[in-house]
């Protein structure tokens, strides 16, 4: 289908599509097309790649469970009335959800392709090379620059036409620095649903900061074990509500029975003064997008509001299950992964406390700062969060630096002891969301700061 | 055997003049069954397939290196893609690099011709093979399942005369075992992909995890403990072994500055033994050729305790003058990287029975929720799972949540007991090793 036009693309789905009666069961079909420019700069690698496009199909249809057919761009569409069985009376398995249309284009306010790869890879040697010289005790510095266009066509047997063509683009500084024989790092991470003016925000000030806070890890302590009030910065709140509570939320573990959330529909599930929201509709986050991977319209889910439980996170079909209105939440990786119901920009939402006065009321505890990785446990409600650093709190004081620190425990024993929220805009970090251990999405998480008593953590 | 797409790429190179190339085609062809309690929910048949081209452009004293990704063999993409990489190349600076040469590669059978031959019927017999064991088991239920078939046949071409090619299949499975009583609920989880089907061992496997999650039903958080003993099983193991010890082995971490190991450096306790070996019968990651074509073998890096060897792909090896011990890998962009094949550990003399007797007080291990380890300074700190809490030599009652913290870099220091028993979980080949010295917090 290289070469193409979208309208064609629409015209030649319509016509497959009309093979699968909508009484009779449930059809659609999405192509899926990538481009992608990166550089990755290493002391002794510059690797520079381009992806000018992979594609693909996918088309599936409920017949009282799904069967799918993924092919590469360069197979004979006519496999897909072949392979997907044509059945009588199944339509009523799946509910039917709003028909729309849409052709929608982000506009990136600079659209990296206007830029040459020799002004980007010029670019990415300065940051390189100022980074390196910054500091004798920088060892090794890596520094990424990614850009990525997804095209997404997407018709079913319920009246959908749509596409969508969304830039997303992410740059990353890594310097390592040694002294003696401690050896350790800190990163700086910008990304979004943007265009080159993402090199905008890294300029020397940024790169500084970053170079410091490497420096700063060779001081880091290790963090002491048990339980303590801590401080969460934005980005490990956002570990949080995404990691440890948002994936017990996706509904496709509720249809399993596998999610300890099951029972808590309407009931309290954190302190009063929380709320958290899922948000497909955020504009220009990397989580963002006009229509999911079913034709489903992005909207907003407010998943926890006063700390009550109000929603599931649904795809297509759970939705269907529960009668419940889906916000846009099933996505694939791409044409060769399946649907899943997936969290996009994940956060908590403002309170009324500054982040001075709750490090003024903590006589010993720790703060910790710049969320690292997190892994879900759906049926167990366990925590796993870990963030790259922390400073004690003594006597309502930031102290000391500590190494990455592990914050671990019950997910809605933490929820339930926030005890402040800060009232911060929300800011959202990006990064890649898997399912289990693969299907991996762009998403964001974030919020504000949090404070909560009587947390677990440890060495990270 | 030769691919059609392969001679369409290489001639649409040749037509454009291009020197130096090689090109990397991977045809993919996934079968696979998703289970909602225990019924079969989602079939998908996956075909695709996508190809990497690496273009050299020499300078007077450095290479640049173009490198471009498709999946489409139309002439008008092909034309766009090659003027693309061509004008990477230009741009692109690196180390003096060229593309090895023909050599010979093992006779290594990494395919099943069972499922070559018929793999959707290969994959819904082992899929009911699945549902029914999982439906024989008592007390716990498979709220989820996830069951994969792989063929992957991988081409290698390069303009030195390098023609290759390997057919490799292996298996996925993704399985959840929940147990309940009076409202309370516990899992086994695990996730991974299997070489063979000798591997997949359904009727134990499920068994054993069976026992795992109904036994987390009961378990407690575990004693705060500093300085404790815990064993590790293979499965555990590799999580943390191959990306610390991994990285610190690589010529590129040397070459970078970020390796600890220096040969002849004391690293490990002195009967810790690790290969690499990318010939591993039974190994995922194993192959006649790596991602440059050169030939896969078995690598000493830690032999009794010692480093004795940095692994090197061909561009390592150019910059250091040395052999390229065929540790190549390919990223999802096509660029090619300094990686380990496939880490065995030798066995100890104690069994699995024995090391827990030995143990007065310590922890064993099943499953993480995510180990991670930090892989520059090796250090860790992970929720427990699924685990035990061992007392006078024996298990005395199942732990979960807690967190484990420790370094990988110290702790293969701290080996006290090594098992005979060993494991394949994915690219590693592991006993079951019992660490001194790692601390326990809840």
């Amino acid at each position: 289908m290289n070469g193409t036009t979208h309208g064609e693309i629409f015209s030649l789905f319509n016509e497959i599509s009309k093979n699968y009666n909508r009484k009779d069961q449930y059809f659609d079909i999405l192509y899926d097309a990538t481009s992608s420019f990166s550089i990755k700069k290493t002391p002794s690698s510059e690797d520079i790649t381009v992806d000018t496009k992979t594609s693909g199909i996918v088309a599936r249809t409920f017949i009282g469970k799904w069967e799918e057919i993924a092919i590469n761009n360069d197979s004979d569409t006519a496999i897909i009335n072949k392979r997907l069985p044509k059945v009588k009376n199944k339509g009523d398995t799946i509910a039917e959800f709003e028909s729309w249309k849409i052709n929608k284009e982000l506009k990136p306010k600079i659209n990296p392709l206007d830029i040459s790869v020799e002004e980007k890879v010029e670019r990415i040697r300065e940051i390189f090379n100022y980074v390196k010289n910054s500091d004798e005790r920088i060892i090794n510095t890596q520094v990424l620059y990614a850009e990525t266009f997804t095209e997404r066509i997407f018709v079913n047997n319920e009246g959908c036409e749509l596409r969508q063509s969304i830039p997303r683009v992410r740059f990353a500084v890594l310097p390592i620095a040694k002294e003696e024989s401690v050896v350790d790092y800190d990163y700086f991470i910008k990304s979004g649903e943007m265009g080159y003016e993402i090199m905008d925000l890294v300029n020397n000030q940024a790169l500084d900061k970053a170079v410091q806070n490497s420096l700063d890890m060779l001081k880091a302590e290790l963090p002491p074990s048990g339980k303590h009030t801590i401080i969460l910065d934005p980005s490990m709140a956002g570990l949080i509500a995404h990691e440890s509570f948002g994936h017990g939320l996706e509904a496709d573990q509720v249809l399993r029975d596998r999610s300890y959330l099951k029972q808590h529909l309407n009931k309290k599930v954190a302190s009063e003064i929380c709320t958290i929201y899922d948000t497909p509709s955020y504009e220009n986050k990397l989580g963002s997008y006009f229509f999911d991977d079913e034709g489903i319209k992005a909207g907003n889910n407010l998943l926890v509001k006063d700390g009550i439980l109000r929603s599931f996170i649904y795809d297509r079909r759970s939705a269907s299950e529960f009668d419940a209105k889906p916000q846009g939440n099933g996505r694939r990786e791409s044409f060769a992964h399946p649907v899943n119901p997936r969290m996009t920009n994940t956060y908590f939402g403002p309170g009324d406390y500054s982040l001075e006065e709750m490090i003024s009321e903590t006589q010993k505890g720790a703060i910790l700062i710049h969320g690292y990785f997190g892994m879900e446990d759906p049926l167990g409600g366990g925590m796993q969060c870990t963030s790259k650093k922390a400073f004690l709190i003594e006597n309502g004081h930031k102290t000391k630096i500590l190494k990455a620190t592990a914050l671990s425990g019950a997910v809605l024993d933490l929820l339930k002891n926030i005890d402040a929220v800060s009232k911060d805009a929300v800011t959202l970090d990006g990064g890649t969301c898997g399912k289990g251990s693969e299907d991996l999405i762009p998403v964001t998480s974030g919020g504000v700061y949090l404070r909560a008593n009587n947390a677990l953590i440890s060495p990270g | 055997m030769t691919s059609e797409k392969l001679d369409i790429i290489e001639n649409s190179l040749k037509s454009k003049g291009v020197k130096e190339y090689e090109i990397f085609l991977i045809e993919r062809n996934i079968h696979e069954t998703m289970l909602l309690k225990n019924q079969r929910d989602v079939e998908r048949e996956i075909t695709d397939f996508e190809y990497f081209i690496r273009l050299l452009n020499q300078k007077d004293d450095s290479t640049g290196i173009g490198v471009i990704k498709g999946n489409s063999t139309s002439p008008k993409q092909l034309d766009n893609n090659i003027t693309q990489c061509v004008g990477l190349s230009r741009v692109n600076t690196g180390p003096k690099y060229f593309f090895p040469e023909k050599s010979n590669a093992s006779n290594l059978r990494l395919a099943e011709e069972k499922l070559l031959k018929n793999p959707l019927s290969v994959k819904n017999d082992l899929v009911e093979e699945l549902i029914s064991n999982c439906a024989h088991l008592k007390e716990v239920e498979a709220p989820f399942g996830r069951f994969r078939t792989h063929i992957n046949h991988n081409y290698l071409r390069n303009s030195n005369g390098l023609d290759l090619d390997s057919i490799k299949t292996f298996y996925f499975i993704e399985l959840s075992l929940k147990a309940q009583k009076n409202g309370d609920l516990s899992e086994f989880w695990d996730v991974g992909y299997y070489k063979s089907k000798d591997h997949l061992k359904f009727g134990q496997r499920l068994e054993d995890w069976s026992k795992l999650a109904k036994d987390t039903l009961r378990a407690k958080v575990p004693e705060p403990n500093e300085k404790t003993i815990v064993i590790f099983p293979p499965n555990v193991l590799k999580e943390a072994i191959n990306p610390v010890v991994g990285i610190h082995s690589l010529a590129k971490s040397r070459y970078e500055k970020i390796s600890r190991f220096n040969p002849g450096d004391k690293v490990a306790n002195d009967d810790f033994i690790l290969h690499d070996d990318g010939l591993l019968e039974g190994g995922l990651s194993s192959n006649p050729w790596d991602a440059e074509g050169i030939s896969q073998q078995k690598t000493s890096v830690i032999e009794n305790g010692v480093f004795k060897n940095f692994l090197y792909d061909h561009k390592y090896a150019l910059l250091e003058n040395k052999k390229s011990t065929g540790n190549a890998s390919r990223t999802a962009n096509g660029t090619v990287n300094n990686g380990i094949s496939n880490f065995t550990v030798n066995s100890g003399d104690i069994s699995l029975k024995d090391m827990i007797s030995e143990i007065k007080k310590g922890y064993y291990i099943q499953k993480f929720s995510w180990l991670n380890p930090d892989v520059v300074s090796g250090f860790f700190g992970a929720e427990i799972r699924n685990g035990y809490y061992i007392k006078d030599g024996e298990f005395k009652y199942p732990i979960k949540l807690g967190n484990v913290s420790g370094n990988v870099l110290d702790m293969i220091k701290e080996c006290l007991y090594i098992s005979k028993e060993r494991e394949y979980s994915e690219n590693s080949y592991f006993p079951y090793i019992a660490f001194n010295n790692l601390n326990v917090s809840s």
